[in-house]
């Protein structure tokens, strides 16, 4: 059935390539501006990788004004000021982030404060606040993941006030996602594993939400099996240049999915699992993945068996039912193996979640943001069960 | 111009109706759970409420600019009147710009389920307080002493 309305939006240019990231004249050039700053994290700059993009702007006539390479775990608020305030005194006209989600999501929100000033929390904050294009900003993911480099989305936590601080606009989306392959050989297994399982439940959740359409359906599924073909690859050698690339380009759709549909049960039981016992939320995603499949069961029977396909499963003259819990299988076993490979825990007992703790997930899963887009109405006495299942 | 004939009319009308809410219990008791203090800035006619749900019982303020809302909300009065009848899909509106949402969205988000019941408060308020012309959902019959 087609959906009363929708609407898809995504002007974020996308190039792929192995090693474009050295390479970006053509599309700096298209840009027209000169002057970057880079936002990234002590990680990636150790593994070489800021430097080998600087040496490539300079080497095509661009200047780089300054660096930021202060970013934590967590994307912070007092990080996006001090590099707000860098890249403004380093007289740089757009900014360049490379690294994973909390790069991204650091140099967006800090984007705003340099290019239209104000208080971030108290001018910004909330949903399409802002009113006009920020300055250019491009993105070298060096995860295959969170996706950040096509959302609308910047999450920032607000160490003061222990909260996490939610920018949902239109003028976040980022001018130009450059996947390298190249730039995520480095990844360690265990973070692989993780981050393509955030980016398998973005994908798996924006295809089964009440916000879905047939485009994000498209980049949905597109993802989907991308992932499955090439998720354990890339877990297990990492120089796997295709299987690298794919999960790049996975991430990518399943972003561009998301940040349309939205995601729903899964995400709130994970953000609600990291908040509570610092559990990373590709890790904790990966866990709760085929437990909220199970706990939409009924209302995304439908959408579940064509997914069993996707996933390349053998779903022929099997009712719509047993076909709908081969894709809950198909994901259980890839999650399998990739905790036979030692990349990925599956139980929460083995993330040093207590099992006195699992009532107080259920209440935060239902106090978060995501539950109301879950397709099926959550509550905590249904919800419990599940998590205790998958503990 | 809006559904609204004038600002006053349009309080009458909306601060009417958030008192009736914020004394039905159950959806005040979530409310004020949550301890959230929303200002809404409307617009065509323009008039601004703030709900308060930071103490024991939910206060509805009309013309209060003062206070510091955990989350402003703006729309136009005829989104608003939309809305409290369950025809406004919240994520659509916000995305086409029909409401601004500054402040914690998650929090907001999370209030929907607890509303849900006025909804179908919100025509038969109308009809029983002189507003009959306001509901949508019926044909509008003048009222026998109009």
């Amino acid at each position: 059935m087609l959906p009363d309305f929708f609407e898809f939006y995504n002007p974020t240019k996308v190039v792929y390539e192995t090693g474009v990231a050295t390479d970006l004249k053509p599309e700096l050039d298209i840009i027209g501006i000169k002057k970057y700053f880079i936002v990234s994290d002590h990680v990636i700059d150790g593994l070489g990788l800021v430097q080998k993009v600087a040496d490539g702007l300079a080497e095509a006539g661009f200047e780089v004004t300054g660096k930021f390479l202060e970013v934590a775990q967590d994307a912070r608020l007092k990080d996006v000021k001090t590099c707000a305030d860098l890249i403004k005194s380093s007289g740089a006209e757009g900014i360049i982030s490379i690294g994973g989600g909390s790069v991204i999501d650091t140099a967006k929100a800090a984007n705003i404060l340099f290019s239209e000033g104000g208080d971030l929390v108290d001018d910004y904050s909330g949903a399409h606040t802002l009113t006009r294009p920020l300055k250019p900003h491009v993105v070298i993911p060096t995860t295959a993941g969170t996706g950040s480099e096509v959302t609308m989305v910047a999450v920032i936590y607000d160490e003061e006030n222990k909260e996490k601080l939610l920018f949902a606009d239109k003028f976040l989306l980022p001018n130009l996602a450059v996947l390298d392959p190249q730039m995520t050989t480095t990844l360690p297994p265990k973070m692989t594993a993780a981050t393509g399982m955030d980016a398998l439940t973005h994908a798996v959740e924006a295809y089964v939400g009440p916000q879905r359409s047939p485009i994000s359906d498209a980049f949905a599924t597109g993802a989907i099996e991308l992932i499955m073909k090439n998720l354990v690859n890339a877990t297990q050698n990492g120089e796997d240049i295709e299987a690298r690339g794919g999960m790049l380009i996975a991430s990518t759709m399943a972003g561009i999915a998301f940040t349309h549909s939205m995601v729903g049960c899964i995400h709130s039981m994970a953000h609600a699992t990291g908040g509570l016992y610092r559990v990373p939320h590709g890790v904790a995603n990966a866990i709760f993945l085929p437990f909220g499949m199970e706990y939409n069961f009924e209302e995304i029977k439908e959408k579940l068996a064509r997914l069993s396909l996707v996933m390349g499963e053998d779903a022929a003259g099997l009712s719509e039912e047993d076909a709908a819990r081969l894709s809950i299988a198909a994901v259980r076993k890839l999650t399998n193996k990739l905790n036979e490979l030692g990349a990925l825990p599956i139980r929460l007992r083995d993330v040093g979640v207590p099992e006195d703790g699992l009532t107080a997930i259920a209440e935060g899963a239902l106090n978060d943001g995501t539950s109301f887009y879950n397709p099926r109405e959550m509550d905590e006495e249904s919800l419990l069960p599940y998590i205790q299942n998958a503990y | 111009m809006g559904m609204f004939k004038d600002a006053e009319t349009f309080e009458k009308v909306i601060v009417g109706f958030f008192n009736l809410v914020g004394n039905t219990p159950i959806i005040a008791d979530k409310l004020l759970q949550s301890k959230m203090v929303i200002r809404f800035n409307y617009t065509d006619p323009d008039l601004v409420v703030v709900v308060d749900c930071a103490g024991d019982k939910a206060e509805v303020r009309p013309h209060d600019k003062t206070t510091t809302a955990v989350v402003e909300m703006s729309m136009s009065s005829d989104i608003a009147h939309r809305f409290w009848f369950g025809m406004v899909n919240l994520t659509k509106a916000l995305t086409r710009k029909e409401m601004v949402a500054k402040g914690p969205i998650p929090k907001v988000l999370k209030l929907l389920p607890a509303i849900k019941p006025a909804y179908a408060m919100y025509p038969k308020y109308l009809d029983e307080n002189g507003f009959r012309n306001y509901n949508i959902t019926k044909a509008y019959t003048p009222p026998p002493s109009a």
